[in-house]
């Protein structure tokens, strides 16, 4: 696995999965661009990875604005001459305080389709154009194993997720005949700070996990539906999108690929 | 830079004597697996044990009917006979037919029979000779060859689409089966590969057809066009860097999953 001379984009790329996904990209050489809409983690996590020995930049914009998104995007190209790679990453489980509801408000459905769904779009269109002018090029999505079922809690966040799968065939369709390869990842129970508020929003609305932290729900969550009985890393992520985004995977497009410990087996 | 993320690994491949068998066997060994190279033809293992020795690699070949539980027992003493122990199992032996199906416009029973029993017991058989010792061990991880036809079935080639189909939902449940083992069990579908058994397919649609001006590569190729939005067939050396990637570290928390490799013609 050799990415050295790729350039990537990550979105939401400043921490947690994001950050993870772009460390495991540069440890295998390609140059990063983190974009986030933390200015100042962007710039912290973009010297990490410029210890690594890669190029690196942070880039910080708002997926849901795309003005921001196309300078961030012609940013980019002026400071490292092209994109090979796109990952999106950027998502949110609800509007700011959605776990404190027991009901979907309207603001998280608009939220999370917003950044989730519409954000992804932004970026993509913004990213294509230079893609298809280089007749290569590979997308990344992140979707969750939410999008693959429904379940109760966060209908509105799930929602989305279907919708990212659903995009990325297509856009892989689409896409197909510029040499562009997309695909999704769906990530099963990793214990980040959105999994702090999912688990909270459960201890409080759900029977089974009533009266518990945040991090019990998460470690009962595993046993009851984790067939592999353990919980995944953001470098697990990292892991299978380095694979999809390199040559090994040059006959793959259009497939969500699920890593989850085999909770949903497709 | 490349990885060498199979350094150290033993693994078994059936049907490794031919198309994605022996390119699974090649990428393996190029990643410093040391590999089983289980055939039904003894000749057709040995050229291909001979191929990856040529390329530096470790290489056993030991003939092997996966339709007969006696011979995948066979397969699993002489494995660990040459090996000492097994990490990775893949099980790639396949059929479209009884022999002589492509020359047959309608599947038979016997076709039905014989991709049910190679395509899907093929797998429990080899599967079930292994389990012990990869529990025993817990680790390991299984990889199962299923196709595109077993997303969805396929006019005239039915028989064989449901053996794949069969093939898939068999890999789900090992998978559940072995989890509390950490035995990862996965399985791949390939698209549209330029292999021995895409020339008989051409060859009998073909003979279905009565057109006589085109060749079987064309027929491969017009399929190609019309099916597969990245326009490109698939090969063996990608179906092993796909086995690869299941059989690494990499992918220590996949489990479950049938992964299309397909250039898009069908998405999931």
């Amino acid at each position: 696995m050799d990415l050295s001379g790729h350039v990537a984009i990550v979105t939401g790329g400043a921490t947690g999965i994001g950050r993870a996904i772009g460390m495991k990209m540069a440890e295998v050489g390609a140059d990063i661009i983190v974009s986030d809409i933390d200015s100042d983690a962007c710039q912290r996590t973009a010297s990490e990875f410029a210890a690594l020995g890669v190029r690196s930049a942070g880039i910080p914009a708002n997926v849901t604005d795309p003005d921001a998104v196309g300078r961030m995007v012609a940013e980019s190209i002026g400071q490292f001459g092209k994109i090979d790679v796109l990952v999106n990453n950027a998502g949110v489980a609800g509007a700011p305080g959605w776990y404190d509801h027991a009901v979907s408000r309207e603001e998280d459905w608009s939220f999370t389709f917003g950044v989730n769904v519409k954000g992804m779009a932004i970026v993509t269109e913004a990213v294509l154009p230079h893609m298809k002018e280089a007749h290569a090029g590979k997308i990344v999505n992140l979707a969750s194993v939410a999008g693959r079922q429904g379940r109760p809690t966060l209908p509105h966040y799930s929602a989305t997720k279907a919708a990212v799968i659903n995009y990325t065939q297509s856009l892989a369709n689409e896409l197909g005949r510029d040499n562009i390869n997309v695909n999704a990842v769906c990530p099963g129970l990793l214990w980040t700070p959105m999994w702090g508020e999912v688990g909270a929003k459960y201890a409080v609305n759900d029977p089974t996990y009533e009266g518990l932290s945040a991090r019990e729900v998460f470690d009962k969550m595993i046993e009851n539906i984790i067939p592999l009985g353990r919980e995944q890393t953001p470098e697990d992520i990292g892991d299978a999108i380095v694979f999809l985004v390199s040559d090994d995977a040059k006959n793959i497009t259009g497939q969500s690929l699920n890593v989850d410990g085999g909770a949903f087996l497709n | 830079m490349k990885l060498p993320e199979l350094d150290g690994r033993t693994a078994v491949i059936t049907g490794a004597g031919s198309g994605i068998g022996r390119g699974i066997a090649l990428v393996f060994a190029e990643r410093g697996a040391e590999v089983v190279v289980a055939d039904i033809d003894p000749a057709a293992a040995e050229s291909v044990a001979d191929e990856v020795r040529a390329l530096g690699g470790t290489a056993h070949a030991v003939q092997a009917d996966v339709t007969e539980r006696e011979s995948t027992d066979g397969l699993l003493t002489a494995s660990l006979e040459a090996c000492g122990r097994i990490d990775i199992l893949v099980n790639n032996a396949g059929v479209g037919g009884a022999p002589g199906w492509w020359e047959r416009s309608s599947p038979t029973p016997e076709d039905w029979e014989a991709t049910y029993d190679v395509n899907v017991i093929g797998i429990v058989n080899v599967t079930s000779s292994f389990q012990d010792h990869l529990q025993e061990r817990r680790a390991g991880r299984v990889i199962n060859i299923a196709s595109a036809a077993g997303r969805r079935g396929a006019g005239g080639f039915a028989h064989y689409s449901a053996s794949k189909a069969a093939a898939i939902n068999v890999s789900q449940g090992f998978a559940l089966q072995l989890a509390g083992h950490n035995v990862n069990v996965n399985c791949i579908c390939p698209g549209l590969l330029w292999t021995p058994l895409w020339e008989k397919i051409a060859e009998r649609d073909l003979i279905k057809s009565g057109e006589t001006a085109q060749t079987g590569r064309q027929v491969f190729d017009e399929r190609l066009e019309r099916s597969t939005p990245l326009g490109r067939e698939q090969t063996p050396e990608d179906v092993g860097k796909l086995a690869a990637f299941l059989a690494s570290d990499r992918a220590k928390n996949v489990t479950g999953q049938s992964i299309n490799l397909n250039g898009g013609s069908y998405v999931n």
